[in-house]
């Protein structure tokens, strides 16, 4: 009875084909990974990509049976010998971008690590000119105040001058 | 100085307000997906009911309309009979293909006989098929042309109208 359930299911797949990742990625470039390491890497790389029905989960968190089947398809692409490079590519071609959850150093993305680093410094900047404008009286006039070409102290003291003679 | 900061801060609005206005402009449901232009992953999947295999090459000279779609999908219902209407109208001169994944053949089955059909679903048993056409839910549909070529995609359940409108995009040579 097994055998025939084996048989029947056999038959029944023998035609099938899913998508394959060596349409999107081309032949792997790495070596097959087997055993404790399979585990470790899938989970590894699991954790770089976003679990799309997800809130900003990685596939390597979530337990969606979407993540799962993501998660399994990460192990069979290592077990295979792609490199970890191959197979975010290969979801990224499906997914786009969104799926990484670490973005890209190119393009608009690009601006997500430039700008934090351009705010900071543009930052330190204004920060440096308003201190050298906070510094300059003392460094350029040493000498206190006086009060000797203030018209209105002069007056004032005319006044109180001629009041008293 | 302070003319300065009101340049520099006059410049980081109308970055941010230029972004917003980008961002509200667009239509959630119209995903920007790279398969756009690309060949549509090959796939050979078994129908449901009949158990014969179904291959997308075999639809090769005529539109076909991918569905991705399940049976515990509130919003797949309500999509279904558009599609059954719009089936029965455009076929065979357009192909309509139900995917189905992360179901079972028994609930689509129930499914399909009590609420109807009027093309051929599909199962993709561990969900390989949906992940290399980028599903993040269901519904979502892909418009193929006639050459093989994904020209759109549509996220969420189709009207008559946004069907129409998506499918023109895959008539067009």
């Amino acid at each position: 009875m097994k055998t025939l359930a084996l048989v029947l299911l056999l038959f029944a797949t023998q035609d099938l084909k899913v998508p394959d990742a060596a349409q999107f990625v081309g032949a792997p470039k790495g070596t097959p990974v087997s055993g404790e390491q399979l585990f470790r890497e899938t989970n590894r790389i699991g954790g770089l990509l976003r679990c799309p029905v997800c809130q900003g989960m990685a596939i390597a968190d979530s337990p969606s049976e979407m993540a799962v089947n993501m998660k399994g398809q990460v192990r069979e692409l290592l077990a295979r010998g792609y490199t970890e490079e191959q197979i975010l590519k290969y979801f990224e071609l499906s997914y786009g971008q969104f799926v990484l959850l670490k973005p890209k150093f190119e393009g608009v993305t690009g601006m997500v690590w430039i700008l934090p680093v351009a705010a900071l410094a543009i930052g330190l900047v204004i920060v440096f000119v308003k201190l050298r404008k906070l510094e300059a009286p003392r460094t350029t006039n040493n000498q206190p105040p006086t009060t000797e070409d203030d018209p209105y102290v002069s007056r004032v003291r005319d006044l109180v001058s001629g009041g008293k003679s | 100085m302070n003319r300065t900061v009101l340049i520099v801060g006059f410049i980081i609005a109308a970055a941010l307000l230029g972004v917003l206005f980008l961002g509200l402009g667009k239509n959630p449901a119209e995903i920007r997906t790279p398969l756009i232009g690309k060949p549509a992953p090959a796939f050979a999947l078994r129908e449901v009911g009949t158990g014969q295999t179904i291959d997308l090459a075999q639809f090769k000279g005529k539109p076909v309309i991918i569905n991705f779609w399940a049976t515990w999908c509130g919003p797949c219902w309500e999509e279904h009979p558009v599609l059954v209407a719009n089936a029965r109208t455009l076929q065979p001169n357009v192909q309509f293909l139900g995917v189905v994944f992360q179901d079972t053949e028994e609930k689509i089955l129930g499914f399909l006989q009590q609420r109807g059909s009027s093309y051929p679903t599909v199962v993709d048993q561990a969900g390989k098929t949906a992940i290399a056409y980028g599903i993040g839910g269901v519904p979502e549909t892909y418009f193929v042309d006639a050459n093989g070529i994904i020209r759109a995609k549509y996220s969420g359940p189709m009207s008559s109208d946004i069907l129409q409108e998506n499918l023109r995009k895959a008539m067009t040579p």
